[in-house]
C-alpha cells in the first residue's frame, strides 16, 4: 500500500472522483465552519463539478451539496477512494 | 407564571429549510418585522390565534451552529437560553438532513424543550428517501412531526401537539459523546455545578472544551480556575486525537448525525429527478452556466425596465394632473411650493419603488426561491474573489442594478463586516435604475447604444479597479465561500409574496424620511433664489473642468436626491427635451460619467449611514465626488483629442 501518495487536495480531484477526508489544513475557523456543515475528517466527498479557471468546486458529502470556494477547497486533504 | 393560554414558540433551523415558510404560514397578516436591538439583523415575530390560545412565534435567523462566529449564532443562543420559550421548533430539511441534525445535535445540548418538524417529506420521497420518523422520536426522544410547509401539510397537527404539551415537564435526550470527551465534560460539570449559572452545566462545559470565547470569557470571571481544568483536559483530547479540542467536538457531532442518518433513512431507489438534475448541470456548466446566466438576467432585466418604463410613463401622467391641481387649488406660494416638494418627494419614491424595485423584487425573490441565486453565486465567486469578496456578493451587485438601495442593505448577508463594506462601496457604483435613464436617455439616445453599452463596460471596470483597491486597503483577510447548494424547487407564492412585500417596506421606511428632508431643504434654497448662485460658484467645475453648462450645478445637486432629476430638471430648465440643441455629444458623455459615479442618492448614503456609521458614509461620498470630477474631466479631454 502507498498511503502517502493517495493523499491529495480535494482540488486535484476529478469531476465525478470520490475520495475520504483525512485532514484539513490551515485555521480553526475555516475548520469549524466545515465541520458545521458535516465536513470532518472520515466524510466520503465527490466533487460534482466547478468553474471556468479552476474556481469553486461543487462537492456532495453526507447526502448534501455544497460550494467550497478555491482557496478552502485546496486545503481539505483528501485519500482517492 | 405565564398565562395558562399563552404559548411562546420560536423557530430555529439551518437556511432553507423553510423556516420562513412556516412562519408565514402559523403567523399570516399577524407579523412584525424588526432589527434585533442594537443590531442589524432581522427579528420576525408574530402572533398565531388557534384553539383560543396566543402563540407568540419568533423567527431566529437560519444558522448552522452555536458558536459565535456570526451575529445570527449569538443571538440565537442567548435568545432560547435566556427568554426560555416554551417550545423550540426545530425545522429540518429533510432533503438534507444529515447536514441538518448537526444543528439539531447542538439544539438539544442547549436543554431547551425542542420539536422536531421534518420538512419538505416530498421532497425527500422524490429523493428516493424514506425516514421512520417515528424511529428519529425514539432515539431523541422528542416529538418529530413530518411537515410540507409549503402546502401548510402537518403544521396545524404540529401546534395541537404544542398545545397539547405545554406546560408539561418534557425530557429529551441530551446527545452523548464518546468515552474521553464525557469524561472532561463530566469533571467540568462536576465543578461548574457549584456555581449560580445562566446556562446549564453540561453545555457550558461543552463550550469550554470547545474554546467559545463568550463562554470563556463568563466562567473567566466566575472561576478562573475551571479554565485552567479545562485547558488541561481540552489539550490531553488534542493529544489523542491530533487536532484542536473544538474540532474533535465538531467531529463526534457530525459522526452522530451520520448514524442517526443511517439508523432512520432507507433510500428506496436513489434516482434524482432527471429533469432538475440535467437543469442543474446545465446551469452550473463551465460554459453553458454563463450563457444561461446572461439569459436570465438580461431577461430579468429587460422585462423590469419595460414593465417599468411603462407604468413610470403611466403614473408620471397621473402626477402631473395632481401637481397642476395642486397648483389651482392650493396655490403657488412659498409654504405650498413646500409642501409639495415634500409630496414630490413622495411620489418620486413611489415612482421607483412601483414601477421598478416591485417587479425586480418578485423576480429576484422568484429566482432565489427557485435555487437560481445560488447557482450564480457559484458561478460568479472567481470574479468576486479578485475584488476581496465572495460568489455571495454578486448578488448584491444584481439588486444594485435595480436600485443601490436595497443592493447595500443586501450586504448583510455576507460574513463578515469587512466584506459587507466593500461590497457596498462597489454596489454605490453600480449603475441603477435611475443611472440607466440618463445613460440611455442621454448618451444612447443622441450619441450612440454603444457608446451607452460601453458606458455600463467601463463601469463595470471600474468597480472591478476599486474591488481590487479596496480589498487591499482595508485589513482583514477574505473570506471563503462555504455555501450549500439547494436542489431546485418550485418557487412557493406566498413566499416570493412576503419577501417582496418586506423588502419594499423596509425600502420605503429608510428612504422616506431622508428623501423628503432634502428635497424640502433643496426646494427651499431654490425657493429663496440662491441657485444661481450655487451654480456660478460651482462654474469652475462644470463648466471650466468639465465643459459643461453652468446649469448642470443646479442638477447635480438636485440629482443626489434621485439621480434621474438630472434629465428631468435638464428637460425643464432648458424648455425642451431635445436635449441635442443644447448639449454636444462630448458633453453628454461627461454629464452620463458624473451623473453615474459622483455620489450615492440620499436613500443610498441613510442606508450607509445606518449600516456602516456616519463617518464611512461621508468619506465615501467625499471620494467618490472627486472620483467622478476628476475622471470626467480626464475623459472630457480624452474624447477632445480622439475625436
Amino acid at each position: 500500500m502507498n498511503a502517502e501518495t493517495d493523499k491529495i487536495s480535494l482540488m486535484k480531484l476529478a469531476d465525478g472522483q470520490k475520495g475520504i477526508i483525512i485532514t484539513i489544513l490551515g485555521g480553526k475557523s475555516a475548520s469549524k465552519r466545515l465541520a458545521d456543515l458535516g465536513l470532518t475528517p472520515g466524510v466520503e466527498i465527490s466533487v460534482i463539478g466547478r468553474t471556468l479557471f479552476s474556481g469553486p468546486v461543487q462537492v456532495e458529502a453526507g447526502g448534501s451539496r455544497l460550494v467550497l470556494g478555491r482557496g478552502l477547497a485546496s486545503k481539505i486533504i483528501v485519500a482517492l477512494k | 407564571m405565564t398565562d395558562e393560554k399563552k404559548i411562546n414558540i420560536v423557530l430555529a433551523g439551518q437556511p432553507n429549510s423553510g423556516k420562513s415558510v412556516v412562519f408565514n404560514f402559523l403567523t399570516g397578516l399577524h407579523q412584525h418585522i424588526g432589527n434585533w436591538p442594537g443590531k442589524t439583523i432581522e427579528k420576525k415575530e408574530g402572533t398565531l390565534f388557534y384553539k383560543g390560545y396566543t402563540i407568540d412565534v419568533l423567527d431566529l435567523p437560519g444558522i448552522y451552529s452555536f458558536t459565535t462566529y456570526s451575529g445570527e449564532e449569538v443571538i440565537s443562543r442567548e435568545y432560547i437560553i435566556h427568554q426560555k420559550p416554551d417550545f423550540v421548533i426545530n425545522i429540518i430539511d429533510s432533503t438534507n438532513l444529515e447536514r441538518n441534525l448537526i444543528f439539531t445535535l447542538q439544539l438539544l445540548e442547549l436543554e431547551c424543550p425542542v420539536i422536531i418538524a421534518l420538512n419538505m417529506v416530498d421532497l425527500a420521497k422524490r429523493k428516493g428517501m424514506t425516514i421512520d420518523y417515528n424511529k428519529l422520536q425514539d432515539i431523541l426522544n422528542t416529538s418529530v412531526i413530518p411537515t410540507i410547509a409549503s402546502r401548510g401539510y402537518g403544521l396545524t397537527g404540529m401546534i395541537d401537539i404544542i398545545i397539547e404539551t405545554a406546560g408539561q415537564k418534557r425530557h429529551h435526550e441530551i446527545p452523548r459523546y464518546g468515552k474521553e470527551i464525557e469524561n472532561c465534560i463530566e469533571q467540568l460539570s462536576l465543578i461548574l455545578n457549584n456555581y449560580e449559572l445562566l446556562y446549564p452545566a453540561r453545555w457550558i462545559a461543552i463550550k469550554l472544551i470547545e474554546k467559545d470565547n463568550d463562554i470563556t470569557r463568563l466562567v473567566n470571571e466566575i472561576c478562573p480556575d475551571i479554565l485552567e481544568k479545562a485547558k488541561e483536559l481540552s489539550e490531553n483530547l488534542e493529544e489523542i486525537h491530533g487536532h484542536d479540542s473544538s474540532i474533535v467536538i465538531a467531529d463526534e457531532r457530525s459522526h452522530m448525525a451520520f448514524q442517526i442518518t443511517r439508523e432512520i433513512t432507507t433510500i428506496t431507489s436513489y434516482k434524482k429527478a432527471p429533469v432538475s438534475d440535467r437543469l442543474d448541470s446545465i446551469t452550473t456548466h463551465k460554459f453553458a452556466g454563463y450563457i444561461v446566466m446572461i439569459f436570465i438576467l438580461g431577461g430579468m432585466f429587460y422585462t423590469v425596465f419595460s414593465f417599468g418604463n411603462w407604468l413610470s410613463g403611466w403614473l408620471d401622467t397621473i402626477f402631473k394632473n395632481l401637481h397642476s391641481w395642486w397648483n389651482s387649488n392650493i396655490g403657488i406660494t412659498f409654504f405650498a411650493a413646500l409642501v409639495w416638494s415634500a409630496i414630490e418627494s413622495i411620489i418620486a419614491l413611489v415612482q421607483i419603488a412601483l414601477p421598478y424595485i416591485l417587479p425586480f423584487y418578485i423576480i429576484l425573490y422568484a429566482l432565489e426561491d427557485w435555487g437560481y441565486i445560488s447557482r450564480i453565486a457559484f458561478l460568479m465567486d472567481n470574479l468576486m474573489h479578485k475584488m476581496g469578496i465572495h460568489g455571495k456578493g454578486c448578488i448584491s451587485f444584481i439588486i444594485g442594478l435595480g436600485c443601490n438601495v436595497p443592493g447595500c442593505l443586501s450586504c448583510r448577508i455576507l460574513e463578515t463586516r469587512r466584506e459587507r463594506f466593500i461590497t457596498a462601496i462597489l454596489v454605490t457604483l453600480v449603475p441603477c435604475s435611475a443611472v440607466s435613464v440618463i445613460v440611455f436617455g442621454l448618451v444612447g439616445k443622441y450619441v450612440g447604444l454603444l457608446w451607452a453599452l460601453g458606458l455600463y463596460l467601463f463601469a463595470m471596470i471600474l468597480i472591478f479597479i476599486a474591488g481590487r483597491i479596496s480589498s487591499r486597503l482595508l485589513s482583514g483577510e477574505p473570506v471563503e465561500l462555504i455555501m450549500p447548494m439547494p436542489d431546485y424547487k418550485t418557487p412557493n407564492v406566498k413566499t416570493i409574496v412576503y419577501q417582496t412585500w418586506d423588502a419594499l417596506k423596509e425600502f420605503i421606511f429608510i428612504a422616506a424620511p431622508i428623501v423628503i428632508i432634502s428635497g424640502v431643504i433643496i426646494q427651499a434654497i431654490n425657493l429663496a433664489g440662491w441657485l444661481p448662485a450655487i451654480s456660478s460658484f460651482l462654474s469652475p467645475i462644470t463648466v471650466n473642468w468639465l465643459g459643461l453648462p453652468a446649469i448642470t450645478g443646479i442638477l447635480l445637486i438636485f440629482g443626489i436626491l434621485r439621480k434621474e432629476l438630472i434629465l428631468v430638471m435638464l428637460a425643464a430648465y432648458l424648455g425642451t427635451a431635445n436635449f441635442s440643441d443644447v448639449l454636444n455629444a462630448q458633453q453628454m458623455i461627461t454629464l452620463a460619467i458624473v451623473s453615474m459615479f459622483y455620489i450615492p442618492c440620499v436613500a443610498t448614503i441613510s442606508v450607509l449611514w445606518k449600516d456602516y456609521g456616519w463617518k464611512k458614509a461621508l468619506t465615501i461620498c467625499i471620494l467618490e465626488i472627486l472620483f467622478a470630477i476628476i475622471l470626467a474631466g480626464i475623459v472630457k479631454r480624452i474624447i477632445d483629442i480622439v475625436l
